[in-house]
Parts: C-alpha cells; structure tokens; sequence
C-alpha cells in the first residue's frame, strides 16, 4: 500500500521535474545573449511576486488560461485534440461583445450573466464544426480546427473592421482613419473588479489593475469540472471513451454522443476565455485583442496533466511567467519572448517526462500484481 | 555432425516474473523439432530470442556449433534463422512480392531491382512448389496464403533455421495437412524446422522431437513414437489435465434468442454474415465452431448491436432487437463476453472498480441522485472481487495490472451478476491458462443452469464439442452444418469449417 | 497575358505548400505526424534571411535547411525516441519556433518582426520558351528554387516508389513491427522521414523570406505549413498527388490577389479561401483517401 503514496509522489513530481528541466535548458538561450540566467529568474520572482499588484496582474493574466485550459483538458480527457480553442475563444468573444454593445439599458444583473452566456454560445458554435464534421464525415479535428482558427481570425477581422465598426469615435489628431474596433460594450455588460470585496480585507489594489471576478469564476468553473469528470455518469463516459473508444462502445456507450456533447462543452468554456479581457480591460473588441490564449491553454492543460485543480495552478504558473516576461523586458533587457521558448520547453518537458514516469509506474503496478501471483501459488491450492 | 541450435541455461526475466528459467535446448540439423507447452510456459519469449527480439539475462546459444550472440533480428538473419510469427508480420498494403523481399532487398545502384526480385522468388516459388500470387496485396489474400509468404520471406532470406510460432492456430484442419506437406519439403531440402505449438495432435503428427515447456523450464525432450497425448498433457499441465466437464442435463425452456435471417454487410458491401438462422433455447449452450474470419465475430456484434443487421430479424427475450441501440439491448438483458478483452471490454488504465461498473453506470443502484454513488459501486465490486476469487491488490488498481485470467473474472462479474438472459460469449477462453479457462467454463455451465440462453463462439473445436449443447459450423457467413456433440469428431466438423469441400487447399 | 501572369504567381504561391507539402509526405510514409511543419517554416524563413543578410543566399538556404532540420530534429528525438504524443510535439514545436525567431530578431535585428532586406538567389531566363508571349511570365525572372522544387516533385516520387528507402520508409509507416523483424531500422528510417521534412520546411520559409518577399516577415509563413499537410493529404499521399494539390491552393491564393483588386468580395473572404477549401476538400471531395497505417502511433520495441 505504501506504494500507492509512492506512486502519487511520482505523479504529483512529474511537473515539477519538468519546469525545472525547462527552466534549465532555456538558461541557454539566455546565456548565449549574454545575459545571466540566475539574474533573469530572479528577476522574474521578485518583479512578480514582490507587490500586491504585481501578484494581481499576474492573477489576472491566469484568468483567462484557467478557462482555456480547462476547454483543451475536456479534450484531452475524450481522446482528442482540441487545437481549435484559439478561434473559438475568439468568436466567443466577438458574440460577447455583441451582445455588449448592441443591446442598451438593461440592468447588470441580467445583461453580465447574458453577455457571458453569449460568449459560451460563441465558443460551441464554433466547436460545433469541427466535431460534427468529424462524427459525420471521419474528418480528423486537428486539422479542421486547425483550419477554423485561421478561418476565425479573418472572420472576427471582417465583422471588426467592416461590418461593425464603431462609427462613433472620434478621429485621433495626426491619423486620417478611425479604428478598426467596435462600438463600446455598455457598463452594465462589464464586470467587476475584485478591488472591491479585496477591500473588505484590508487589501488595497491600484486602479491599474484589472483582476476582476473571473477569477473566482475560473476557480469556481475548475472544481465544477472536477466533478463532473469524478462523480456524474457524464463524466465517466467521458474518460471510458477517452481511454478505449471500443470498449465504451461496446458497454452501451455512445462515443459520438460524447463526443458532440464533451467538444460542444470545451467550446463553452473555450468561449469564456476572452471575457476577462474583454469585459473589464478592453471593453471593446479590436484588432488587438490578445491571441494565443488557445495555445497557450494547451500548455497548461499538459503541466496540469489534465487535472482541473491542477490547471489552476498550471495557469496561475503561466500568469507568474508572462508577468515575469514584462520584468525581464523592462529591467534587464531581455526579450519577452524567452517565455514563449520556456513555454514550448515545459510542454516538451512535460510530456516526455510524464511518458517515462507512466511506464515506470506501469512498471512497479506489474510487479505488485506479479509478487501476488507468486504467493498464490506457492500455497497449496485450497 | 553440429547441432543446428544448441541453448545452454538460457534465462529471461521480466519484472516480476522469469519467463524462461535456465532452459537447455539442442535441434539436429534436418530434423522437426517440436516446442509444447502451455500458454504463459515460455515458448513465445524463448522464440523471441532464438529471433533476437528479446536478449537473454543468462545463458548461452550455439548456431551450427558456434556461440553466438543474437542481438538483433537483422542478425539472427545473418545467422540464417528464420522467424514465422503466429501473428503474421505482413505490411498488408504491400504486395506479396514486396513483403517477401523487404529488408533484403536486391538493388540496382539505389534503385529497387525489381526483375532480379522477382526471378529470386520465383526460382523459390518453383522449387519448394509453392503457389502465390506475386501482385496480389496481403490484404486480398487468405490465411493460408499469407503463412506461405512468411514461410517464403525467411526462405528468401537463405534461412536454414525454421522457427514456426503456432502456425496451425489459424489453418483449418486441410490446410494444416497442406502446411505439413510443405514442412515436410523443407526438411528434404536440408531445412532445420523448429515447431512451437500447444495442440498435441499436430505435434505428435510431424515432430521428429518433442521438447515440453513448464512455467519457464524445460520438462523433457521425448520422441513421438515412445509417448501418448496423455503423457504429453500431463508433462505441460503437471497435473492430469481434465477434458470432461461435469454437465449436467438441462430442461430446455423458452426460445430466448432467435435469428432469422440475418445478414450483415461489410463496409465494401461484401455480406460477412449472409443468412444465418438458429435458435436457442433457455438452458441451452449454442457453440459456433469455424477458422476464424468466416462472420463468426460480425454475428456476436450484430446480436449485442455492434453491426447493423442489413437484413433479417434478431429476436432475443420475446422482443425484436434488430436496429436497437446497444444500451437498449443490453437493458433487455443481454450480456456480451468480447473476445479482444483489451480493445472490447475493459479500459485498461481504468480502476478495477471502474471497470465494474462500465455500461451500468447508470443504473438506479449506482446513482445517487444525478451523481456517481462511489461508495456503492466500490462496495459491489468488493464483493464481487470476493466471489470470483480476482487476484488483486487492491481495487483502485488500474485494471491493466491484472493477469489476463483475472481481468476476464472482472468482466464475467460485471456481465453476468445482472442476470442476463441472453449470453453472447465470443472466445471467452482465448488467452487464459488452464485454471482460468475451467473457472471460465463453470461460469458459463452456471449460466445454462439457470435457465440463460448462451451462444458460444470459440475457435477452440474442443471447448465448443465438451461445453455446447448444440454445434453449428459457420463457414463464408453461413452455418453449414449442426449436430450435437456427441454424435461428430472433430474431423468431422474440420470438413465443414471448410465449407465441405474436403479437397479445397485454401480456407476462405 | 493575364492568363500566363495568373499562373506564374500561382506557381510563385504554390512553391512553398509544395516543398513543404513533399516533406510532409516523407515524414507521414514514415509513419510521423508533423504538425510543427509551420514552426519549421518559421525557423526557415528566419535564419534564411539572416545567413543570407551576413554571407549571401546561398548560406542563408543552407542555413534555413539546417535550422528547420533542427527543428525535426528535436520532434523526432520526442515522437521517434520518447515516443510522446506527435500532436503536441508538433504544438511545440510551432510555439519554440514563433518565440525563438521573435526572441532572435530581437536580439539580432533588433527589430521584433522584420528583418532588414536580403537579396535571393540571381533569376533565371529560361532561353527558347521565353520568346513565346503567353509563357513569358512564366519562364522570366524565374527563381531557381522553384525549378528545385518541381524538379524535387519526379525525385521524391522515385525515391519512395522505387527505391530500396522508399520501400523501407513506407514499410515502417505502414508495420513497424513487421519492418523490425526483419531487420530495418525503425528508428533510423523514423529520424529519415522526420528530417528530410525539416530540410524541406527550412528550404519552403528560406524560399518565401529570400525569393518571394525578400526579408523576413514576423508571421510570413501564414499557416501555409499547415495547408502544405492538407495538400499531402489531397495528394493522396503521394508527391504528384502534392504537386497538384498545390497547384490548387496556390492558384486560389493568386486569383484571390486578382480578385482583391476588383474590390467585390471583402478582402478576409478571399484570405479565408485555402482554409475553406482544406475544409471541403477533407469534407467530401476526397475519395476514401487513407494515410498510413501506422501513422501517428508510435512504436515500441517489444510491444505487440
């Protein structure tokens, strides 16, 4: 039995093991601009972590890849690969935003919730193609995800810039053209700050921080997850169609049910990834809304071994990264990109070290079962 | 003279396990030497190494009076064994001639000579008398032609070592007397042939020598001529081995499955299944004998609602199933015993106690409101881990960690603990040790006491005449023939698996 | 005159799905799925422009070759060797590639995006044809690389259908198992595959940054690295199958081009339409088109 605790260790190391691994190799890089890898990490964890709105930022910058870790993990968890998060995530939010500015005078408490329902919906819709495309017509989802974010970023492009351009603004003295951006989302369509109930802690953030209750929602959304996967029938099928599509077939499961309803669910979420930006930082949607938040969902879904408390922690790992990348950029000069190399390190990292550990474990579990068999017959056969 | 192959105190572990402990071998030149034993007795793992897939922990090989060290397939080429796997290594979408020449290729500059190929096999083709089609795809041929592209892929090689991994376990009764035929050939040609195998029949047929495997150790070398089947049983199993079931008379009762008609088509539209009607009653075992591959598997996935029936009618417990869900048929009370445990019937990296549960996760005494009622579910599997006897360490296991005997306990326990009525086991005992087999054939017994209606699908012609009530040979998607056990031999039933036609050499 | 000019841009647009489309068919008869072609692309492109800005074109296609070899490089040391999951991998690949080249130009140009101008290959006339009027765009100012990679299209053909590695990295795509037994190097013809991919990508990326635009462009690639996977798997697998293919997307691009100059349609539709037709084309057009068996599924030794 003290294996089993053993075992968890294992697990539980596994991402530690890689982060440091990553750290390490990335030190490199570092190392051939000239620049000292004890000084850039030092920097990056007292930049973070040093003042409170520091450690809010970088909550804030975890916000959004909770949600798109969750959606990638959801994926992950049925067998398949949801690269799609990226454009989904942004016609949720171009829906969101719809619904935010084109919808006046109702009150925040039905206008917030409707808008976050609009950039759900966005999300599925967008989640829907690829998924109906592969249980009907066999089409593999990586590339027809792959396809649909290219499809998206164009699309969101047009409806910005052509469709629903903001008319309104006023021209900005030296530019002969207004922006391509759309209108204002209403106040009551905006959510939020958490400075507020921080407050009644006696904890005070500056005005130019945006950390906003989708936070908590994320953490709230995680546990959620968790228990859908672990305790509801739902969430079984989902992991026995992940683990063997036959077999699940086989006992009465409907894997292309699953499939429809588990992908249409990573989408919802997916669509929930932009609102934390878009609903208290831009309040607006415009050519640069932030991108990458899909792919980078990927990489905490994989830190996180697809465990939805885990992806709180891997995405609040990545929120402490790209706050530190803004340090190391200011202070010492060093381009912010080095995160992206770290990130792309820590997913190669990860995923060789978890297949090392699994067959190791797999290993251990064998010779457990083996030393029971042994002692089965050594007794004399009742 | 040297011994064409002489093994000294070869040892192999795996974790947990020796697969071949301290095992001593010696094959004459030109002569047929039998391996026999039990699954799981080492002759897999020992053959892997003569092949130089796997490397000995221990002990030393002799080829043709040299030591030698086989570090690789490429060299036990070199040293002129050749392997014929049980499971064919064919690349199905290559041709025959591609397969046979692969890896030892005859080439002009970079380029492919393909007419030198070509002639090389075909000189082969002509000498050992041998037919193929050189431009037919793997895909397109029949069993017994694929074995003779193995066959013909170590001789291309220069091979002088034959190994054969259980070359009969697929061959119908006539094609195995053409592959002995073939074997017989070889060794007048000088051919070293190395024969491994569990059906004692067979071996007792060609072997010049019989070596016995034990759990890993060497339990004799015997010639044919000087021992009986019964002996040889006794050496593998070390106990007498038991061939008849205690089975009771059953009353039949009600017809609780009945097909009429039934065909099922394969994606090319090609029927697999084409018109197969039976009937079985309650109490009553219904076995399926015939070479695999002939609809048997595509008729237990039409009935639990894996296939779609292209036409005719599935009845099972009064109602017509035909075009139900699988869900809906198995809510009716049919239970299906896969016959690929891996792929059908568990999740592998799943709890044991998860897998219990797996296809009845929704039912009433597993829920508690709209959520998983663990403490239930774990309880029901305690319990049933209790009553089949599964060895394990503890539930939360993954199942992958089960020997295979035990994992198919688990899936008998989540299959038939809920009352079925109808029971389609397909090659229940595929795989299993002796132990596990019977345990396996008691279940079932159990079952058809109960009144359940069983139809048993086994490539095994002894399970299905010893357990069945009632055997129909399936042969091209059509039961050709039916008796009862007791009134054919096996050879009777090997003419009909292929369809009748005694003198036909190939099977499909 | 509009005719032959429409298909010389085609020809311009369909070079680069076309190099990177033919390494992709290597790596996938090989049995590895490779979606870090992008990144390779990226990698390419980059260091195509900077060894050709510090010692001319011929060191920067070098270079773009061997920086997207590295690339595959370190893909098939994770799929071939620790046998993890070729998507992610691929995933990888493509975020290392997008912030190494952004993190380099930074630190070299020191300009995030651009790279300053690079001079490409000198072009070539082909003599003869181009006196012929309707061919003259076609055969004038040609650059060389667009000959090596319709030349590539004949070679590549040859050497998977009839050559002794084409049969062995087709056999390991297909059974692995079966190649092992007998005695081909699994891994060997894996890392083959996997690299010449890379090479291929390098070239594609050097020959958008030196031949078609002339500097490196943050971003140039477009997600062409991941059409090129498309045009393999309209092509059947096959490198004429890929040439064609091509073809296709890059005539749809250049008509586009065309078409943006009219002003009817809005410009994004236009940019959607090798994206679009990828859709349709997995969606229906394509026959029962199938890939290797054993594509994407790594291989152990000892494992059944």
């Amino acid at each position: 039995m003290k294996k089993r605790y053993y075992i968890v260790l294992l697990r539980v190391l596994a991402p530690v093991l890689a982060i440091v691994l990553s750290a390490l190799m990335s030190s490199i890089v570092i190392l051939a601009i000239g620049k000292s890898p004890l000084q850039v990490f030092y920097t990056m964890f007292k930049f973070s972590l040093s003042r409170l709105d520091s450690v809010a930022i970088m909550l804030y910058n975890a916000t959004p890849l909770i949600f798109s870790g969750l959606a990638v993990s959801i994926g992950f968890r049925m067998g398949l690969f949801n690269i799609g998060v990226e454009g989904q995530y942004l016609i949720g939010a171009f829906l969101a935003a719809l619904a935010g500015f084109s919808i006046k005078g109702l009150p925040a408490v039905i206008h917030l919730p409707l808008v976050i329902l609009c950039g759900a919906l966005g999300g599925m819709m967008w989640s829907f193609i690829p998924i109906f495309l592969k249980v009907k017509r066999g089409v593999h989802e990586v590339i027809s995800t792959i396809m649909l974010n290219y499809i998206s970023y164009s699309l969101i492009h047009y409806l910005i810039a052509d469709v629903f351009i903001d008319k309104s603004q006023k021209l900005i003295q030296g530019l002969g053209s207004i922006l391509s951006r759309t209108p204002k989302l209403s106040p009551s369509a905006m959510m939020p700050k958490l400075h507020g109930f921080l407050g009644l802690f006696g904890l005070q953030l500056p005005r130019h921080v945006y950390l906003n209750w989708f936070f908590p929602l994320g953490i709230l959304t995680a546990a959620l997850v968790y228990y859908l996967l672990m305790y509801t029938p739902f969430g079984f099928e989902l992991r026995a169609v992940g683990q063997n599509r036959e077999a699940a077939r086989t006992v009465g499961i409907e894997p292309e049910r699953v499939y429809v309803i588990g992908f249409l669910l990573s989408g919802a979420l997916a669509g929930l990834v932009g609102l934390s930006d878009l609903l208290s930082y831009f309040g607006y949607m415009d050519m640069d809304f932030p991108r990458n938040y899909g792919f980078d969902g990927i990489a905490v879904a994989l830190i996180a071994q697809n465990h939805p408390l885990g992806i709180i922690f891997s995405a609040i790992l990545f929120g402490f990264l790209k706050r530190g990348a803004e340090g190391i950029q200011t202070l010492m000069g060093v381009p912010r990109e080095m995160v992206s190399i770290l990130q792309a390190l820590m997913i190669m990292s990860i995923v060789v070290i978890a297949k090392l550990m699994n067959d190791y474990i797999k290993r251990l579990e064998k010779k457990e079962e083996m030393m029971v068999c042994s002692s089965e017959n050594s007794s004399p056969p009742a | 003279m040297d011994k064409a192959v002489v093994l000294r105190g070869i040892t192999k572990r795996f974790p947990g396990i020796v697969a071949n402990d301290r095992i001593d071998l010696e094959v004459e030149k030109g002569e047929i030497h039998a391996i026999v034993g039990e699954n799981g007795a080492g002759k897999s793992t020992l053959m892997k190494i003569l092949a130089g897939i796997y490397q000995p922990d221990e002990g030393e090989i002799y080829i043709f009076g040299k030591k030698e060290k086989i570090t690789s397939p490429g060299r036990a080429i070199e040293l002129k064994i050749g392997m014929v796997h049980q499971h064919f290594m064919l690349v199905d979408r290559f041709t025959v001639l591609e397969n046979i020449i692969l890896g030892a290729e005859k080439r002009l500059g970079i380029a492919l000579d393909e007419k030198k190929c070509r002639k090389a096999v075909e000189e082969l083709l002509s000498l050992y008398n041998f037919s193929l089609n050189l431009d037919a795809r793997v895909e397109e041929i029949s069993v017994g032609q694929a074995q003779r592209v193995e066959i013909l892929k170590v001789l291309y090689r220069g091979a002088d070592i034959l190994v054969l991994d259980e070359p009969t376990a697929v061959l119908a009764p006539q094609e195995v007397k053409e592959l002995f035929n073939n074997l017989r050939r070889l060794k007048g040609e000088g051919k070293t042939i190395i024969f491994i195998s569990h059906k004692l029949d067979e071996v007792l047929e060609i072997a010049d020598r019989i070596t016995v495997l034990r759990r890993g150790r060497v339990e004799g070398t015997v010639l044919p001529s000087r021992v009986t089947k019964e002996d040889l049983a006794r050496m593998m199993v070390g106990k007498p081995v038991m061939m008849k079931l205690d089975k009771e008379p059953v009353n039949a009762g009600d017809v609780l499955l009945s097909i009429e008609d039934l065909v099922v088509k394969e994606s090319s539209g090609k029927p697999i299944v084409n018109g197969v009607s039976l009937k079985i009653r309650g109490g009553e075992i219904y076995g399926i004998a015939g070479i695999e591959g002939n609809g048997q598997k595509e008729l237990a996935e039409a009935i639990i609602g894996l296939r779609e029936a292209s036409s005719g009618r599935i009845t099972a417990c009064g109602r017509d199933i035909t075009g139900l869900s699988i869900k809906e048929i198995r809510d009716l009370g049919v239970a299906f015993i896969p016959e690929d445990r891996h792929r059908q019937g568990l999740v592998l990296p799943m709890k044991v106690w998860e897998n219990m549960m797996l296809g009845y996760h929704t039912k009433k005494e597993f829920l508690k409101g709209k959520s998983l009622n663990l403490k239930a579910i774990r309880r029901f599997t305690k319990n049933k881990v209790e009553e089949y006897g599964v060895r394990l360490s503890s539930i939360e296991q993954p199942i992958e960690g089960l020997s295979g005997g035990n994992q198919q306990k688990v899936i008998l326990g989540r299959e038939l603990s809920r009352e079925p009525k109808v029971i389609v086991a397909s090659q229940p005992t595929r795989g299993l040790d002796v132990g596990a087999a019977e345990f396996v054939h008691r279940e079932l017994l159990k079952m058809r006491k109960k009144g359940r209606a069983i139809l048993l699908i086994s490539a095994d012609l002894e399970e299905v005449l010893s357990i069945a009530d009632r055997v129909g040979v399936m042969y091209n998607g059509k039961i050709t023939a039916e008796f009862r056990p007791e009134e054919v031999t096996p050879e009777d039933i090997g003419v009909y698996m292929l369809g009748g036609d005694v003198k036909a050499g190939e099977g499909k | 005159m509009f005719f032959g000019e429409l298909l010389a841009s085609s020809l311009r647009m369909a070079v680069p799905i076309l190099l990177t489309a033919l390494g992709a068919v290597f790596t996938e008869r090989a049995g590895v799925v490779n979606i870090g072609l992008e990144g390779m692309m990226i990698v390419g492109s980059f260091w195509g422009a900077l060894g050709a800005y510090y010692y001319g074109p011929y060191f920067g296609l070098l270079l773009a070759m061997a920086a997207g070899m590295f690339m595959a490089l370190i893909h098939a040391i994770n799929t071939v060797t620790f046998r993890v999951d070729q998507v992610v991998s691929g995933v990888a690949i493509n975020i290392l590639a997008y912030g190494s080249t952004r993190f380099l130009s930074l630190a070299i140009f020191n300009m995030a995006t651009t790279s300053p101008h690079v001079s490409g290959l000198p072009k070539i006339n082909i003599p003869v044809l181009s006196g012929i009027e309707f061919l003259k765009p076609l055969v004038t100012d040609v650059s060389p690389v667009i000959i090596l990679a319709l030349v590539l299209v004949p070679i590549s053909s040859f050497v998977i259908n009839r050559t002794v590695f084409g049969l062995r990295l087709r056999s390991v795509g297909e059974n692995p198992l079966a190649a092992d037994t007998l005695g081909i190097n699994v891994f060997k013809m894996k890392y083959a595959g996997v690299l010449l991919s890379g090479i291929l990508s390098g070239l594609s990326g050097a020959y958008l940054a030196l031949e078609h635009t002339g500097m490196y462009v943050e971003g140039m690639t477009q997600g062409e690295g991941f059409i090129a996977l498309a045009a393999m798997i309209f092509g059947n697998w096959e490198p004429k199958g890929a040439l064609w293919a091509s073809l296709l997307f890059g005539f749809s691009e250049a008509l586009s081009f065309r078409v943006v100059e009219g002003g009817v349609v809005p410009y994004q539709f236009i940019k959607m339409i090798p994206y679009v037709l990828t859709l349709l084309v997995l969606t229906g057009v394509v026959k029962k088109s199938t890939g290797p068996a054993a594509s994407g599924v790594p291989y152990e030794r000892g494992l059944k």
